[in-house]
């Protein structure tokens, strides 16, 4: 269970820890979950609902009502049947209308204040609505009596549960609610979100949750690919000196991940920034989290949105796509660097290098390939035709490279411009055994993380050497435990490319290149490879990553 | 990185590789048009599913035989082709997706094109060469048998092309519920958001909470007997059937904690000579359609012989009709105030 959440929002968590303890109110005192409602009982206080007097807890402050004010909202509760939500209209009407000036608002029936406007909190950290389900409960309690308790503490527990579900929600909504205005103050090129009311505010929570399901597996992924996140998460705790009082640019911060590290790690400020709705999730874990004050999330693109500092000391960002560069998010980091990054800031990670090898797996020819020569005796070799236009993305067991890798493009983060990014390169390969055949080339990338703008990394600079060193890096190919981003395999059409055998100590050099295709929004990337080893192979073609 | 949409079309008609494609959500966006391909491989290679159509069109020649046959959805054309060689007078393949050109070559290197015609298209749109058809079959069965499937649309089909008496392969689905064990698998996926690197990813969590997730379950993770909830005969179903809410008891066969409600679905093709059945159960071979795993909230303890029922409420969403709705209550009755449990939760797939 999580205990991290700031008093201010709402102790849901301890509501839970109540509805556990219910259960066992005969033996309470030795109940684990007990201890922390009585630790955790301290009430704060609560304006008045007909004036600026503050109460020292809501019980009391509703006793003042009833006896002031002949305002009984326990009984106006019971009378017309509201139910959690519409408890806390009522108390928002209220205070609207106490605020404009009319004392005896008309509560005669529900319909007067059925209106999704008062979800929307009048009172900043209004206490009372963070006291209602605490108030019908202890009034349940009262209730209570001898040998009805048991079957009352399930109704309770019942009453619990759904209030704990709408109050979640309703947290949801004033957190939300909050961090728009905050965010439209930040971010006055962010107009979306801030436009609509607070009034739909919960519906569009809903719709934005449902939304963004389908990429929490993304996430869940991401996350859990332990290469990728270790790297990061080793790079900053291990050079926390670099990071201290510093301000960081996190460019496509997804669920915000690097933002906390960097927060942690001591950087005085963080800015996230994403496009995607993933950003309302990391708003709300960078708040459970503790990290307001430090992360500062921004949604939009980076090209378009403002930040709030004019320039950055480090900019992080995890912006590698399959093959390295399928998405082109990172022309995005480049316009970041340029834009944001101080002349002798940092690039995390600060080099990649592309590597290509020669691949040769008959059983994988045989199983995929093969398949669709005789399928329940009816020939399908025309859905092969594709196979052939567009590379795969899968794990490939080491033994299928056929020679040692070669780089064939180093990319220093620092220094490489988008320009580059379009290239056409030389490499030259030896194959280490003999094959029956080349059924394609593998394209795979490795990551480096170097601690200064100035430490370069070597020519031919695999991760684990620069580990054994003391870098940190990682390495996507065949030969490292596997990412989420496997291996790129361009096939090679064996019937254009009649299959050759081809001897240990053959020699192939080629040409490698890589094309955007962002046309109509499409990220793709063309990759072309024409190679040439002796009398035996020959070929070009072409791949498309889509 | 920033996630992209689900490349789902708004396809009144598709072959189920390309309603799968839109179900990967965790490798979505890492579909290149390969995997797409991919997807018809991993169903054409799902040998329970291929296998007993092709039975139940090959044993069953005398049915088919001087036929009118309409395929619905028909992706790459391997049940027209089936019931071609059945002896189908004629057979029409329909399919939204751009599969068909492949399952054009495809028919045609097989020389069958004079008896299969493919029309891509909507079913409600496309233009069909017979004005009644004798057989409608189909392979419509998505996960929990009705996500993003087409049977509203094989209904369609039925209702407007169908002759009296006429026969749809296969005819009956029978959706099961039962409670599993799945202490470790739910804190994995689950409880990995308490703690993410340190940080509290809660957020995240509820999220996950409300994501049914197809998986394959093991068939000793069962605690109960499964229970069947619904059956649909397409022959009489009408789509307003396919929202239902349906009442579920599920008796304990051994003393276990349950951590979560898993679905699945039988396949009965009933108009053959020797009816043909599969199940997509965990104690049935693997099919791509795998189970569908329900997270509950709260952990129950039960005993053996103890009973849970509750009601499944399934829907489609009101403003995405291609996604459901799924509401799940449970009622644990016991006279044992410490394991007594009620809840309801909601999910929804998408």
């Amino acid at each position: 269970m999580a205990s991290s959440n700031p008093a201010a929002v709402a102790p849901v968590d301890d509501v839970h820890a109540d509805s556990r303890s219910v259960s066992d109110e005969s033996d309470s005192s030795n109940e684990e979950g007990w201890e922390d409602v009585e630790a955790d009982d301290e009430t704060q206080p609560v304006v008045d609902l007909f004036s600026d007097e503050v109460f020292p807890d809501a019980r009391s402050m509703l006793k003042a009502c009833k006896e002031k004010h002949q305002f009984d909202l326990l009984k106006i509760q019971k009378d017309l049947g509201l139910d959690f939500i519409d408890t806390i209209k009522l108390v928002n009407y209220v205070r609207t209308q106490v605020k404009a000036g009319n004392k005896t608002p008309d509560v005669d029936s529900k319909s007067k204040f059925d209106d999704d406007v008062y979800l929307k909190p009048v009172m900043e950290d209004d206490a009372l609505l963070y006291s209602l389900d605490d108030i019908t409960e202890e009034q349940g309690e009262e209730a209570a009596t001898g040998s009805e308790a048991e079957r009352r503490v399930l109704e309770l527990q019942e009453d619990l549960e759904r209030l704990q579900t709408q109050f979640s929600e309703y947290r949801l909504a004033v957190q939300q609610s909050m961090e728009d205005q905050m965010s439209k103050e930040d971010d006055k090129l962010d107009s979306k979100a801030s436009k609509a009311s607070g009034a739909t505010k919960a519906q569009e929570i809903d719709e934005d949750y449902f939304a963004s399901y389908a990429y929490n597996g993304i996430h869940e992924s991401m996350l859990k690919d332990a290469i990728r996140t270790d790297a990061y998460r080793d790079f900053v705790y291990e050079n926390k000196n670099l990071f201290k009082d510093k301000v960081v640019l996190d460019v496509g911060c997804g669920t915000g991940i690097l933002s906390m590290f960097c927060a942690k790690a001591g950087a005085k400020k963080v800015i996230s920034v994403d496009n995607s709705n993933i950003i309302d999730r990391a708003k709300e874990i960078v708040f459970d989290n503790e990290f307001g004050d430090v992360i500062t999330l921004v949604r939009g693109k980076i090209e378009e949105v403002t930040l709030p500092v004019d320039k950055v000391d480090i900019i992080i960002s995890e912006w590698m796509g399959y093959a390295l560069l399928f998405e082109c998010m990172f022309d995005s980091v480049i316009y970041a660097r340029d834009r944001y990054l101080a002349p002798d800031g940092l690039m995390v990670p600060s080099h990649a290098t592309l590597r290509i090898a020669p691949y040769a797996d008959p059983d994988f020819m045989a199983s995929h390939i093969s398949f669709w020569e005789d399928v329940y005796g009816f020939k399908m070799t025309s859905m092969l035709l594709k196979i052939y236009d567009e590379a795969l993305v899968r794990n490939i067991p080491s033994s299928t490279i056929v020679a040692d890798s070669t780089v064939f493009l180093p990319l220093p983060l620092h220094t490489i411009t988008v320009e580059e990014l379009t290239f056409l390169k030389e490499f030259q390969v030896t194959l280490n055994q003999d094959i029956d055949a080349l059924d394609g080339w593998a394209i795979w990338f490795d990551i480096f993380f170097m601690p200064s703008r100035d430490s370069p990394i070597p020519e031919n600079a695999v991760p684990a050497d620069m580990q054994k060193k003391g870098f940190v890096g990682f390495t996507t190919g065949p030969y490292g435990t596997e990412t989420h981003w496997q291996q790129t395999i361009a096939l090679i059409d064996h019937g254009s490319h009649k299959p050759k055998a081809l001897k240990k100590g053959q020699v192939i050099s080629g040409k490698i290149g890589y094309q955007k295709r962002d046309q109509e929004g499409s990220r793709g990337l063309n990759i072309n490879i024409d190679w040439q080893g002796g009398d035996n192979t020959k070929g070009s073609q072409k791949w498309s990553l889509q | 990185m920033s996630g992209t949409g689900a490349p789902q079309a708004d396809a009144a008609i598709s072959s189920s590789a390309d309603r799968m494609v839109g179900m990967e959500h965790a490798e979505v966006r890492y579909f290149t048009s390969y995997d797409h391909h991919g997807i018809h491989e991993e169903m054409l290679k799902d040998d329970v599913r291929t296998r007993s159509y092709r039975d139940s069109i090959y044993q069953n020649r005398h049915i088919f035989k001087d036929k009118v046959v309409l395929d619905v959805g028909c992706g790459t054309g391997i049940l027209s082709m089936f019931a071609a060689r059945a002896g189908a007078k004629h057979v029409i393949g329909v399919d939204m997706s751009s599969i068909i050109e492949k399952a054009k070559e495809i028919v045609a290197v097989n020389g069958l094109s004079d008896k299969i015609t493919l029309l891509q298209g909507k079913m409600e749109e496309v233009n069909l060469p017979f004005p009644k058809v004798d057989i409608i079959i189909s392979e419509w069965m998505g996960y929990f048998l009705l996500y993003e499937s087409m049977l509203d649309t094989v209904l369609y089909a039925r209702d407007t092309y169908l002759v009296e008496g006429g026969k749809i392969f296969p005819d009956k689905a029978t959706m099961y519920v039962a409670a599993i064990e799945d202490g470790e698998y739910k804190d994995d996926k689950i409880g990995f958001w308490d703690n993410v690197y340190g940080f509290d990813y809660s957020p995240m969590k509820q999220t996950a909470l409300t994501e049914p997730l197809v998986d394959t379950v093991e068939m000793k993770a069962l605690v109960t007997d499964p229970c069947p909830i619904i059956t649909f005969d397409l022959n009489t179903v009408t789509a307003a059937d396919l929202a239902f809410r349906v009442p579920y008891n599920l008796t304990a066969k051994r003393s276990d904690f349950i951590h979560a409600m898993i679905s699945w679905f039988d396949i009965e093709f009933s108009a053959c000579h020797k009816p043909i059945y599969f199940s997509t159960g965990p104690h049935a071979k693997y099919t791509h359609w795998k189970q569908t795993v329900f997270y509950l909230k709260d952990v129950l303890t039960i005993e053996e012989g103890e009973q849970v029922s509750g009601w499944i409420d399934n829907r489609p969403n009101d403003k995405n009709k291609r996604d459901l709705d799924i509401d799940l209550s449970y009622k644990f009755e016991i006279n044992d105030p410490t394991r007594f449990a009620e809840g309801s939760c909601s999910y929804r797939m998408c």
